[in-house]
């Protein structure tokens, strides 16, 4: 019956919308509200390329793609500078200036009459005119659309994007290319909405801005969270329930002028009672074993994570990363001014000092995360003031969080593996181009990460959540995460303090170990103990300069610190 | 010149009304960080609820102003004692009450359109006409920039001399400080979401006795409040206050040469700007 | 043109006759009848969203008419029944899945539709399907033959603009100050009235849009009263221009204003400001037996006297069940909405509860008298009929 046909072949085009909304929000975190007017654009474009123009397939469907790809990017733009709230409003703001647009451009888009008698597909002299040609060509489109989103998350790609949405700071510290990422998953998003805005003006043959409001933005939100968002699976079954639920509710005896309204409420109590009682969605996002994208076998293999502990050559003592005259001001407050720092090879160098004395603002410029307002860095002598933190890491220097900052909601092994270096399967392109490179290095990425848990003695709950962890264990796995940089820098921020002494003894051996291999250690830490038992070197900081420099042993002897610090 | 000059006045006029808005809005989003979307049909909901009781029964229009502000408060209150609190209570992740409050938003909206139907509401109400020179106001007009002015600064006197009003304060510069020095947050947010909520019934029943109310009329409140909130600086009330004025004299001035088809857009190229501009807004929250 | 429409009247005229005498006669020359049990057909219209109103009155009649004909025994003993859907306010997707629901579920074989995008989007399937589509909404121009079944029996928001603008040459005005719905409707209107005042020598003085529905519209009108216009024409649809004349008045624009709509909702918004406004419009009032019957018949269900949305609609399942009854007449598979458009097209004369007939035209549009009101004392007083050319 070609009522149900349809029916189904609208199915297709919200699955394709949902899928790549759920890219987007469950999987990147990004919550931009403009996705109807990026299925708008998509629209438009085949329109006036098929219909105005009279383009032959598949020319308008790559207008399509194209335009609403680039138009993603530039809500990119701000939404790189912003986050979180401002996201919304600014991606809110994006959805009526499209519809305004789409309105007031009349000589292109027909303005509020809109663009009608597109030509609909046809394919081999097949013209695709009923609900059910017309279902097999959504079904092939919604199963490729489906394919891109699935090889995506399931690439290290996908991976960098969920690390990206629990920690935006972390992923940076792990070496992603936040930009990078934003950028792409935008357009990508953007391009498979704009897909499903093609086929339905081939299939509508009209185009008009009524069927692109938020309020099909909202439509399409409710189906990636009632399905689950991080699980595609679940957009699929979400937009399932949403497009079929309400038609067959047009069969219940309801007073046609309320029954619409009723028909809303409900989506608004799903959403509501959701979010309430199953945050997670029908589908949760896949956890344990299931989160990974390689047979759990490859774990077991023999990697060569020993080259990652490596500090690499050079001499011990020699110089790698330092900071001159570092000078940092917010708005009036100076948080550190000439504030100089010599990372050493194979050395631990400690930074002491009370709240607020500057250590983590020192750790940020020395990582990338800040800029310093005056002074220069230096890594082996070379000038890397403009880097990016992840361009650092790149180059080998790497920092831990005070807070942490585990990608909670992703499992032990996944927030080791996400932080490997050189994986050619960040990059989108060779996720798609060179599938089997980035499988072959994603089994010995499994076998790399499991040695570093192995290290560090997390192996047995490689496969839990992060969030699931003791704070022992946390800690444990911050370590493992910095290791697996493979960087020849390390800097700690507080990566003791809270543990017990047991837990203690166990991490020192760790810590003098990476030295020993030549890596060139930083850490902040209060425990006086902790830095006579560890550190070579020490910096103590306070009021944002350091007061003084020297071995644990001469500083803690210093009679002037001492009066006013280690009573 | 003298289409200038009006414009300049409806500007002022609209942008106090989008003030408030902000004020209203940014209170309970500085306070407690919940995108309170659904603020816009407690907006409508206060303006039918006046509707009812002015033009519907013919009572007095302060009654009908004092029943819409019982109502917001009432669904303000309902919101977040129903809503947030237990998405709070389940540690829900920063995004969950926004997309709830989206769900909310729904569901008043077409609760409104069930409960008294569709369709524009009026109250005939005889009120002043003024003209300044060649400048034309209303007395509603009037009331727009007065009830602003009055409740602004009734709110910072608030804020700033009543003990709730410092605790409000010392919540939204840092709710988990607030705690700990022992502010009852959870009282604090509710006397929020209740003058917050306040601060939306009042504007409501000035459109409805200016433009009429229609069941749509919440979306541009809420997000005009927003945009003002954001404009002006997350966190600063001063700021949500200002950003509304500016939105609302940018929209009219800009129109003076700018065809009004392009009314809507002129607000989120602001936005855009802003953003891009001065991302922390007109007044931002000094940060760490 | 002329002679075409005489020759039309008479063929109409002549059919008719023939018709009345004839029938029984043809329908047992040609194949019995193959009749359904019910005539079911669909209504696609605003039953939620911003217009819902339209929806309300015109879900209202159609529902009155079907009533109506089913307590006089149907179409010749069979019952109708319409099918109401909804396109929220004027979604173009919405009125596909209505009218694939509509054809495939119900299988309907006539379609009331309204609102342009889902119109325009159903238009196709009407054609390849063979539905019978009868629109008593606004029409804007881009409507004209999206469908070769497509039937209108509302005037062109246009040609209502046009009479509005006529009436203010004659008045002798010079300068037109406009605001106009961003809408189809409101688009098409400045799009056909703009050259035909600026030709007859006029000029326009402003050109501004407003949201459809009760929008904040006081920059709009500080740009109008700023550009001293002899008139203000309102290209607004119920029920903002009321909202428009009550802001207009108090901003002290003294000038006539003229439109195209008036109605209750119109009156209540607008309250005293409505002296004076004069509007053209498609003359609906209850004169004759048939009018004042609907009138009263809806006046009695609904508790509101009906306007012309609701009388299009009332009238366009007349024109149905005419164009049943006609081609039942003839016999054989009869119920098909191809059949139903051609019986329209070969005799395009239907009676209207306009009072007298009416007679669609070739691109599909019922010519219709426009006629001029003014508002005095609260109440809308018939002016004049406005000839066309």
């Amino acid at each position: 019956m070609e009522y149900v046909l349809h029916v189904l072949a609208m199915f297709c085009l919200y699955s394709i919308l949902a899928t790549s909304f759920n890219l987007l929000v469950g999987f990147g975190g990004l919550f931009a509200l403009s996705q109807a007017a990026l299925y708008a654009l998509g629209a438009y474009a085949t329109a006036i390329g098929a219909g105005t123009l009279g383009l032959p397939f598949p020319i308008p469907l790559i207008m399509s793609v194209v335009v609403a790809a680039v138009m993603s990017a530039l809500i990119a733009i701000p939404a790189l500078r912003v986050s979180g709230h401002y996201l919304v409003v600014v991606s809110l703001a994006l959805q009526i200036i499209v519809l305004q647009v789409a309105l007031n451009w009349k000589g292109l888009t027909g303005g509020t009459d809109g663009i009608s008698g597109i030509p609909q597909y046809t394919f081999f002299g097949i013209r695709i005119d009923t609900p059910g040609s017309f279902l097999v060509v959504a079904a092939i489109a919604a199963v490729a659309c489906f394919w891109v989103c699935r090889r995506l998350t399931r690439s290290p790609f996908g991976r960098a994007l969920r690390a990206m949405r629990e920690n935006e700071a972390a992923a940076q510290a792990v070496g992603k290319n936040i930009l990078y990422m934003k950028v792409t998953v935008f357009a990508v998003s953007a391009g498979l909405a704009a897909v499903a805005g093609s086929l339905f003006a081939r299939y509508f043959t009209y185009v008009g801005a009524d069927s692109f409001t938020i309020d099909e933005t909202i439509y399409i939100l409710a189906m990636v969270i009632l399905g689950g968002a991080g699980n595609l699976w679940g957009s699929i079954l979400g937009a399932a329930i949403l497009v079929i639920l309400p038609e067959a509710l047009k069969f219940a005896p309801l007073p046609v002028d309320i029954a619409d309204k009723l028909r809303l409420i409900a989506y608004g109590l799903v959403l509501m009672v959701i979010l309430r009682f199953r945050p997670e969605g029908l589908l949760p996002e896949p956890r344990g074993k299931k989160a990974m994208f390689v047979p759990v076998d490859a774990e077991g293999g023999k990697g060569d994570a020993e080259a990652l502990f490596e500090g690499g050559a050079g001499e011990p003592g020699s110089v790698t990363l330092e900071g001159r005259a570092l000078k940092k001001t917010f708005g009036g407050i100076t948080a550190i001014s000439d504030f100089s720092i010599e990372l050493k090879k194979g050395r631990i160098t400690g930074l002491l000092g009370p709240n607020g004395a500057g250590k983590t603002t020192a750790f940020n410029l020395l990582t990338g995360f800040l800029r310093p307002t005056a002074g220069e860095i230096r890594l082996h002598g070379k000038a890397i003031g403009a880097k990016k933190p992840h361009e650092l890491v790149g180059a080998g220097v790497a920092r831990s969080f005070q807070d942490l900052r585990l990608f909670t909601k992703m499992t032990v092994i996944e927030n080791v593996v996400v932080a490997l270096p050189r994986q050619s399967g960040d990059s989108l392109a060779s996720v798609f181009l060179r599938p089997l490179k980035v499988r072959e290095e994603e089994r010995a990425n499994a076998a790399r990460a499991m040695e570093i848990l192995r290290f560090v003695e997390l192996d047995k709950k490689a496969h839990e959540t992060a969030e699931d962890l003791s704070y022992a264990e946390e800690k444990l796995l911050v370590v493992a995460r910095l290791l697996a940089t493979g960087a020849e820098v390390l800097l700690f921020d507080e990566p003791m303090s809270g543990l017990d002494q047991t837990t203690l003894q166990e991490i020192f051996p760790v810590i003098r170990k990476l030295a020993a291999n030549g890596k060139t250690v930083c850490i902040i830490e209060h425990n006086l103990d902790v830095i006579k038992e560890l550190c070579d070197t020490v910096y103590f900081l306070d009021e944002g300069r350091a007061m003084a420099t020297g071995t644990p042993e001469a500083l803690m002897n210093d009679p002037e610190l001492a009066a006013r610090y280690f009573k | 010149m003298d289409l200038l000059l009006q414009l300049f006045v409806n500007g002022v006029i609209n942008g106090a009304h989008y003030a408030l808005l902000g004020v209203g809005f940014g209170l309970i989003f500085a306070t407690t960080r919940i995108v309170h979307f659904a603020y816009g049909p407690v907006f409508t909901f206060a303006a039918y609820v006046a509707w009812g009781v002015s033009g519907g029964l013919g009572l007095p229009i302060w009654l009908g102003l004092i029943a819409a502000i019982a109502c917001a408060v009432g669904l303000g209150l309902l919101s977040y004692l129903a809503l947030y609190r237990p998405l709070e209570v389940n540690r829900a992740p920063p995004l969950a009450p926004l997309i709830a409050s989206l769900g909310l938003y729904i569901v008043l909206e077409n609760l409104v359109g069930i409960l008294f139907g569709t369709g524009v509401r009026v109250v005939d109400l005889d009120y002043g006409i003024y003209f300044l020179g060649p400048v034309f106001f209303t007395s509603i007009h009037l009331w727009q920039v007065g009830s602003f002015v009055i409740l602004a600064g009734g709110l910072a006197l608030f804020l700033r001399r009543t003990r709730y009003g410092k605790a409000i304060l010392a919540m939204t510069d840092d709710p988990d400080m607030a705690r700990i020095i022992g502010i009852d947050t959870f009282k604090i947010t509710l006397l929020v979401f209740a003058i917050g909520s306040m601060l939306s019934a009042v504007p409501a029943t000035l459109i409805l006795l200016k433009d009429g109310a229609s069941t749509h009329m919440g979306f541009a409140a809420v997000f005009m409040g927003f945009v003002a909130v954001i404009v002006g600086g997350v966190g600063s009330l001063r700021g949500a206050a200002a950003g509304g004025m500016l939105l609302g004299l940018v929209e009219s001035l800009g129109l003076w040469q700018i065809p009004t088809e392009w009314q809507q857009s002129i607000a989120f190229v602001v936005l855009y700007a802003m953003i891009l501009i001065r991302p922390e807004g007109l007044f931002s929250m000094a940060r760490r | 043109m002329k002679r075409r429409s005489v020759m039309s009247w008479l063929a109409a005229g002549a059919l008719t006759l023939g018709g009345l005498s004839a029938a029984p006669h043809a329908a047992r020359a040609a194949d019995a009848p193959n009749d359904p049990e019910v005539f079911r057909f669909g209504a696609i219209l605003a039953m939620s969203g911003k217009a819902d109103w339209y929806g309300k009155v015109m879900s209202q009649a159609v529902l009155q008419a079907v009533e109506e004909i089913n307590a006089a025994g149907g179409i010749d003993g069979i019952p109708m029944e319409a099918i109401i859907e909804d396109h929220k306010s004027g979604v173009a997707k919405e009125g596909v899945s209505a009218m694939t629901r509509l054809i495939n579920i119900h299988g309907v074989q006539a379609v009331l539709t309204s609102f342009s995008p889902p119109t325009l989007a159903i238009a196709p399937i009407a054609d390849e399907k063979g539905i019978l589509l009868l629109n008593g909404g606004g029409v804007s121009a881009a409507l004209i033959g999206a469908s070769k079944h497509l039937f209108h029996n509302r005037s062109l928001a246009a040609d209502l603009g046009a009479a509005a603008a006529a009436h203010a040459r004659d008045l002798g005005l010079e300068k037109m100050a406009q605001i106009a719905w961003k809408s189809d409707a409101g688009e098409s209107i400045v799009n056909a009235v703009d050259p035909m005042w600026k030709d007859g020598g006029g000029s326009i003085g402003a050109t501004e849009y407003m949201e459809v529905g009760a929008a904040n519209i006081d920059t709009q009108v500080a740009k109008i009263r700023a550009s001293k216009p002899d008139w203000v024409a309102l290209w607004l649809f119920s029920p903002d221009p009321g909202l428009a004349l009550k802001r207009l008045r108090e901003f002290g624009v003294k000038a006539p204003i003229i439109g195209i709509e008036y109605n209750q909702d119109i009156q209540s918004v607008a309250g005293k400001y409505s002296e004076g406004y004069e509007y053209t419009s498609d003359y609906f009032t209850p004169s004759d037996d048939w009018a004042k019957s609907f009138a009263a018949g809806y006046e009695e269900r609904y508790g509101e006297a009906p306007e012309f949305y609701a009388a299009n609609y009332y009238e366009d399942v007349y024109v149905l069940a005419e164009a049943i009854k006609r081609a039942r007449a003839k016999g054989g598979d009869y119920w098909k909405g191809d059949k139903l458009s051609a019986e329209i097209k070969a005799n395009p004369t239907f009676k209207s509860v306009y009072g007298g007939e009416m007679t669609y035209q070739d691109n599909g549009v019922a010519k219709k008298r426009v006629a001029l009101f003014k508002v005095e004392g609260g109440e809308s007083q018939f002016v004049k009929y406005i000839s066309r050319d």
